[in-house]
């Protein structure tokens, strides 16, 4: 990447996330007044491109060319690069790392990079249906498949294979319940789930629980990101993009292979790591993708935190915890914060840069974090997408 | 999981159970947009023939003619090779479970009277293929890892066919 201009994420902010009382359109408009808000350095005629991460506009609120909508809501008039990405649950990452590319060719100096996604609707059967399209429709969905079965057969598959136990799965859940208590915009701030508590809740798909699930959630967030020499006109410290990865393993389920190794996320990891330059052992933080409980357990193992099969011991051990070796969703995760499809991963991003900017309460604080991981999966675990970000002064 | 109390929806199995004053059965189909099921017809799909196979109890997919690639699910064109010629050949309808889980809540429109059902992934008999489905016959609870379900092909309600797996009662 040595061609390239080295980028850096200027700052940010997020609405609040959970059952909201507004519309997309409504979310992208409070996502603008946050930014603002946030960084008054920032000037609307500066900003020369948007990315919008959505995942299913269409579907969860009947509207589609949501871009320029965007734009309209946030009070940009974008005149290089504006577009939107969809890659479901990865939506938001993925306008990032578009955002990236335009920024380190060249062809975008400063980009707003901006998530959003409505998904509570007056059915919740509407709405599941709208998750059973991010299947292979024609082939898995029309089966019934929606994430929580797929993901509940990869923790069937993962306590067979090496004895995981549930209690490993409740020990993630309570772990980014508890960091959300600390986060005012996290679906479940408010709402403390106890390991006791977490074991009782009803069973969704066996074997996981409502615990394991992450939920419906509407929410909104945005993060700015300029060519890094520019980056003290808006921060004292930035973090700064030093690699990524992305890998596209299949579709169709019939193509999962290992329900429990994941290898894309492994090839991904690889060549973020390589990008980057670091090894796993080095990173402080990483927002891993939650979006079930068993998946931050399997995370562990791909990104080569544990070796395979001990994911499990990995958090039943405190390692993923405060004061362990990396703290994994300090944030308090897609289980704590929700998961707004499309704007989950530009709140991960921004977490990052609080942690390097010590924005967070200090309940939640990484000391002297250097390095971050952020990693999306999307569908069943069909792609995987991961950055690597350097915080820089 | 955590959205306002669900209003009721209008279901299509009762779209097609109602007697009432809005049309003849075949007007009553859902919306394509709200529908699961494919156009299985030859003007929408140029893979009808699984369909057509499927309504005589026939599971089957494409092999490509050119690098004799078994595909799932069937395909007008090879991954492989990119050829476009294709042969449709029966598949076994035999196979055992590898995994398993249940939808106790949380089902897509259609499906919530069916609350609760099984799927799972099917590794068919003496052919290197793992398909994922419906497992019905048995309760979640009675199934194990390994159990040798059974295809079979099923009516969805208005003509077109789909297919599930069937564990023995035995």
């Amino acid at each position: 990447m040595s061609e390239l201009r080295d980028v850096a994420v200027v700052g940010g902010a997020t609405v609040k996330f959970g059952v909201r009382a507004a519309t997309w359109a409504e979310l992208a408009q409070e996502a603008g007044a946050a930014l603002f808000r946030a960084m008054p350095n920032l000037r609307a005629e500066d900003v020369d491109s948007l990315f919008v991460g959505a995942a299913e506009p269409e579907r969860f609120a009947f509207q589609s060319h949501v871009a320029p909508l965007a734009a309209e809501q946030m009070g940009l008039k974008p005149w290089r690069i504006l577009q939107r990405t969809e890659l479901a649950c990865a939506s938001g990452q993925s306008a990032i790392r578009s955002a990236y590319a335009a920024i380190a060719s060249g062809l975008s100096d400063l980009s707003v990079v901006v998530g959003v996604e409505k998904m509570n609707l007056p059915s919740m059967a509407e709405a599941n249906t709208s998750m059973a399209c991010v299947m292979d429709r024609a082939w898995d969905g029309a089966h019934g498949a929606t994430a929580p079965p797929f993901f509940a057969m990869v923790a069937q598959r993962h306590m067979k294979e090496f004895g995981t136990s549930p209690d490993a799965l409740v020990a993630v859940s309570e772990k980014n319940h508890r960091f959300a208590n600390t986060n005012p915009h996290a679906q479940f701030h408010d709402k403390s789930f106890s390991a006791e508590k977490l074991r009782k809740l009803p069973m969704v798909a066996p074997p996981l629980r409502l615990g394991d699930c992450s939920s419906m959630t509407d929410g909104a967030a945005s993060v700015v990101l300029c060519a890094a020499g520019r980056a003290r006109e808006f921060t004292d410290r930035a973090a700064v993009v030093r690699g990524t990865g992305q890998y596209s393993e299949f579709h169709n389920l019939a193509h999962a292979g290992s329900l429990t190794d994941w290898t894309g996320m492994r090839l991904a990891a690889r060549e973020a790591f390589r990008y980057a330059d670091i090894t796993p052992k080095q990173l402080d933080l990483a927002e891993l993708h939650d979006c079930f409980s068993i998946s931050e357990i399997v995370e562990y193992e791909a990104l080569g935190l544990c070796p395979s099969g001990q994911g499990g011991r990995f958090v039943l051990d405190g390692r993923s915890d405060r004061g362990g070796e990396v703290v994994v969703n300090p944030r308090g995760g897609l289980l704590g914060c929700g998961h707004p499809l499309g704007a989950t991963g530009v709140a991960q991003a921004l977490e990052v840069f609080e942690q390097f900017t010590r924005k967070v309460p200090a309940a939640r604080q990484v000391p002297d974090a250097e390095w971050a991981l952020v990693h999306n999966l999307s569908g069943s675990a069909n792609v995987h997408s991961i950055m690597i970000y350097q915080a820089a002064s | 999981m955590s959205a306002p109390e669900a209003r009721r929806t209008q279901l299509p199995s009762e779209v097609r159970t109602t007697e009432d004053d809005r049309g003849p059965p075949e007007d009553r189909r859902p919306p394509f947009l709200l529908d699961f099921y494919p156009l299985e017809e030859t003007a929408f799909t140029r893979l009808s023939r699984f369909y057509d196979r499927l309504k005589e109890g026939r599971l089957s997919t494409t092999r490509c003619r050119a690098d004799g690639l078994l595909m799932w699910p069937p395909r007008v064109a090879c991954p492989r090779c990119h050829g476009e010629e294709v042969d449709w050949v029966d598949l076994p309808m035999a196979g055992s479970l590898y995994a398993f889980s249940a939808v106790l809540a949380g089902a897509p429109l259609g499906m919530e009277r069916d609350v609760p059902f099984s799927v799972g992934l099917v590794d068919l008999e003496g052919a290197p293929l793992r398909l994922f489905g419906r497992i019905v016959g048995k309760p979640w609870t009675e199934l194990a890892i390994g159990e040798r379900v059974e295809a079979e092909a099923f009516d969805v309600g208005d003509g077109r066919f789909f297919y599930r797996f069937r564990a023995s009662t035995g």
